[in-house]
């Protein structure tokens, strides 16, 4: 694991909002167990539910004709610009140019952070769930998908899982007032095939044009074919939705062990819940992160709801009354749902 | 215990063959791979279709004294794909296992547990989305020429 990526991780850890410190906090104290009267198999993380399969399904294909291999620039998660750098201070002459502008111009910050949020850092998550190299040892999240999951690990597989993980994002964007939503997604879209270009000729080794604008087109092509599926089965059924999972994540192949199904619908229906109690300011601050296959997302109370919402509320009250906020820090996006 | 297998199996492949059919037709339908999967578990034979006339040794070993590549294939190629080609074993605690799972699907369980309301199934920038998107599905109200069009200019 490169210096980078170990960066990554842990920033975006760190990065917990706070309805998931809060669901954290739910999973430890043993208080809340009795008042929600959960049964046993809600208590079962995805990963858990996968582990316990009795199926000992094997993995699909015997060969690895494609494995994906560290390129010159997989040192990093996203790009070498330092603005993509988690650790990179601007200089200050810069930062002060900057509000400068936002303030005079009135620049409208929700619009311009789509690109730096969606586009870098949100593009960013989607990426590291599956993303492994032959050579490398597997992130916890890989570990799911590849190893309990038993999904081949190629190229193809990986951007599967991440497009799952951009639909997950997209749902929420729409919820988002439209300009903004909109302009999220097509930031989180343009950057998934910008950086496959580049992944396609650095990592592996395709260096005709021509084929590359065939697997960006054929991408593409997924890519739509997977949002409208896992659209149809959010709208309908989780039987549907298990579905499309299938056809998509799974590739549609036989011998499907069904309590994987179930462990991918939990996973996602989960990360929808968590999705769903974000207000659209913490989301569109980037303030959200996936919650690893091995935690267990519980419902919140009423009351820990109203806790949370208080919370939110008066965070970002006090912050749009200090008058020592930066134009750029500002926004208009709601913190009341 | 052969037996209860196969009695479990028959639960499994009745449960699969309550599956909604897919609104759409894709390359694949889950609900037929399925069956064809679990049938013979439980001892039904696929009938709609035909059975496969499985050629004799003799034939299999005239092909490949007649062809070198690609149908000639090498042993250890051959065993490779031998490998690969599912060869199943169910225990009655696995395929119960299934059928578990599979019901929890079936009833929505999770949709009803991690109930994410209005705010995404009727989302605010785009409250009417799922609902075209099903009604098309369900052929209650396509898309003209003029809504499409109006997607692709406004975006919504």
């Amino acid at each position: 694991m490169s210096l980078q990526y170990k960066l990554l991780f842990s920033r975006t850890t760190n990065r917990y909002s706070t309805f998931q410190a809060l669901s954290r906090t739910v999973c430890r104290s043993k208080t809340y167990y009795s008042t929600q009267k959960l049964n046993n198999d809600t208590k079962n993380s995805p990963e858990d539910l996968v582990k316990n399969s009795e199926l000992k399904s094997k993995p699909l294909d015997f060969t690895n004709n494609a494995p994906v291999k560290a390129g010159k620039e997989s040192q990093v998660i996203l790009s070498t610009s330092n603005y993509e750098n988690p650790n990179y201070q601007l200089p200050k002459w810069k930062e002060a140019l900057g509000e400068f502008v936002v303030k005079t111009f009135r620049l409208d910050m929700d619009k311009i952070r789509a690109g730096p949020i969606a586009g870098s850092h949100y593009y960013g998550l989607c990426k590291v769930q599956g993303l492994q190299y032959e050579d490398k040892k597997l992130s916890p999240s890989a570990l799911f998908f590849y190893e309990d999951l038993k999904l081949p690990r190629t190229f193809s597989q990986w951007f599967q899982i991440t497009i799952l993980h951009e639909w997950l994002l997209f749902v929420r964007m729409r919820a988002m007032p439209f300009k903004y939503g909109h302009n999220y997604q097509q930031k989180l879209v343009d950057r998934t095939f910008i950086d496959i270009e580049r992944r396609l000729v650095d990592e592996m080794n395709v260096n005709s044009g021509r084929i590359i604008d065939q697997y960006l087109k054929d991408f593409n092509s997924q890519l739509r074919g997977a949002v409208f599926a896992y659209d149809e089965g959010f709208a309908t059924d989780d039987i549907t939705l298990a579905e499309a999972l299938w056809r998509n994540l799974f590739g549609g192949r036989k011998n499907i062990d069904m309590v994987h199904l179930e462990a991918m619908v939990r996973y996602v229906r989960s990360q929808l819940y968590v999705l769903s109690k974000t207000s659209d300011r913490d989301f569109g601050l980037g303030k959200f992160n996936f919650v690893p296959p091995d935690e267990v997302v519980y419902k919140l109370t009423p009351q820990q709801e109203s806790e949370l919402k208080d919370k939110t509320i008066k965070k970002y009250e006090a912050l749009d009354r200090d008058p020592h906020t930066l134009p750029s820090e500002r926004s208009n996006l709601s913190y009341k749902n | 215990m052969p037996g209860n297998i196969s009695e479990s199996a028959k639960v499994l492949v009745k449960l699969i063959e309550q599956l909604p059919e897919e609104r759409i037709k894709h390359l694949v339908s889950f609900k037929d791979i399925q069956l064809k999967r679990f049938r013979p578990v439980a001892g039904i034979s696929n009938s709609d279709e035909p059975a496969p006339k499985k050629p004799t040794l003799a034939e299999i070993k005239d092909i490949i004294n007649r062809t070198k590549s690609p149908l000639g294939l090498q042993n250890d190629v051959l065993k490779k794909i031998a490998q690969a080609t599912p060869k199943e074993t169910f225990t009655v605690d696995s395929i119960d296992q299934q059928i578990k799972s599979l019901k929890a699907l079936c009833e929505n369980k999770y949709k009803t547990y991690y109930d994410v309301g209005n705010k995404l199934y009727r989302p605010a920038g785009n409250p009417n989305y799922y609902q075209r998107l099903l009604d098309e599905l369900d052929g209650k109200r396509k898309e003209n020429i003029f809504t499409a069009f109006r997607t692709v200019v406004f975006g919504k």
